[in-house]
């Protein structure tokens, strides 16, 4: 309860600050991480991998130029924002625990940025929360995008790495848009275009 | 009859089907527009003509380059309206030539991750004075295409300094600020500065061109102990 008091009384524009700042580095680390995964991959495999069009987060309509994007209301932002975020909670456990038995000959530092992604996620996730609270009932509705993929990643080394592999480049996109959008949203918030 | 045999010979090899043309690299200057280049294979010394072609995922429409022009020579222009992001381009470059056609290997590209920025405009150096030390404040605004004042394009910037006549540069990073001060200067003499910047997710501009300026000559700070 203390923190959230606390967080309360910390203007909107820094809090914005710190999300953009988590998102950036949440999606940094998504793409260290596919790049791990990548580079132990057949480059025949490789082209065989499924498309991002069909990741589960892909039904939620979200803007896909500057256009677009600038002409979304801040809480419909971070409602987007959020939405993602939360899309990607359960599949970030199933990937946590079929890392730890990954034939990759990097398994064990794939795991500990996996289990670093989520606790990047977790805070952003708790931070967005509390911006939620700030920017008007829009920013607290949250679609909701389950995530069907089971909780089988394959029985074959090769067939693991694909899920894998697939499963991450759709959070590196949807970590990207996340990034995209807290951006604006800071820029917005300070209200001084020449800061940004 | 003779004819075919000798043309072939004046022409020192014989025509042939045009050579694999290579996609070398696409970029986008501020996440809004893109351009793609290629560099052609052999023309098999016949007249060859290259397209270049793209589907974008999630749809199996095959679309021909809008904008052959914009961006001079092999290559092909996307404008804003033909530009998505978060959306992978599949692209192909075609040859062909009167005896047949050649594939580039296709290039999967997201345009967010082709992003470099052009390089800071307006870069200006300046010698200032603080307690009768000369110092240089460098300050540079950044590419007119990027949008950075919505929030869109998000630049950080890097300078690099060196006293004309040396060989290595000193760097410096500035973070997202559009001012820098250079505090240390050895000595008196011309100093080169030039700043590049870097887009989240990005890649790094080119250098500016050189901005110069002349810092009258001066004791060094920690020199002056010895001196007195």
């Amino acid at each position: 309860l203390y923190m959230v008091a606390a967080c309360s009384a910390i203007p909107i524009t820094d809090l914005l600050d710190r999300a953009s700042q988590r998102s950036d580095q949440l999606h940094s680390l998504s793409t260290t991480l596919t790049q791990d995964l990548d580079s132990h991959l057949p480059l025949t495999v490789r082209l065989t991998l499924p498309r991002p069009s069909v990741c589960h987060t892909a039904s939620l309509q979200t803007p896909n130029d500057k256009e677009q994007a600038l002409q979304v209301p801040e809480s419909d932002l971070l409602s987007l924002a959020r939405s993602l975020l939360q899309a990607w909670e359960d599949p970030l456990v199933f990937l946590s625990t079929s890392a730890n038995f990954l034939p990759h000959p990097a398994q064990n530092a794939i795991s500990n940025k996996i289990q670093e992604l989520r606790d990047h996620s977790k805070s952003l996730g708790d931070g967005l929360n509390i911006l939620s609270g700030k920017m008007g009932p829009g920013a607290r509705t949250i679609s909701m995008l389950p995530y069907t993929g089971g909780n089988d990643v394959g029985q074959d080394t090769i067939s693991q790495l694909i899920n894998l592999n697939f499963l991450l480049s759709c959070f590196r996109r949807d970590s990207h848009k996340i990034d995209s959008f807290l951006k604006i949203l800071r820029c917005r918030a300070t209200g001084l275009p020449q800061m940004c | 009859l003779l004819l075919p045999l000798v043309t072939a010979h004046a022409g020192g090899q014989p025509n042939s089907p045009p050579g694999k043309p290579v996609l070398t690299s696409c970029r986008s200057p501020e996440k809004e527009t893109f351009t793609c280049w290629w560099k052609p294979g052999s023309d098999g010394g016949l007249s060859t003509k290259h397209s270049l072609f793209y589907r974008k995922e999630s749809s199996d429409a095959v679309h021909e380059c809008p904008d052959y022009r914009t961006a001079g020579e092999n290559s092909c222009f996307f404008n804003k309206n033909n530009t998505a992001i978060w959306v992978n381009y599949n692209i192909t470059v075609v040859a062909t030539n009167s005896l047949g056609s050649a594939y580039s290997d296709p290039v999967e590209v997201d345009v967010v991750y082709i992003v470099q920025p052009n390089p800071p405009e307006n870069v200006t150096v300046s010698v200032m004075e603080d307690k009768g030390w000369p110092f240089l404040r460098v300050s540079w605004e950044p590419p007119r295409k990027a949008d950075t004042r919505s929030g869109w394009i998000t630049l950080v910037y890097e300078l690099r300094v060196k006293l004309k006549e040396e060989d290595d540069w000193e760097t410096h990073l500035a973070g997202q600020q559009k001012m820098f001060n250079i505090l240390s200067l050895p000595s008196g003499g011309e100093y080169q500065v030039e700043v590049r910047c870097r887009p989240d997710h990005g890649f790094w501009s080119e250098w500016s061109s050189t901005s110069k300026a002349n810092v009258p000559h001066h004791f060094r700070r920690d020199n002056s102990t010895w001196i007195l």
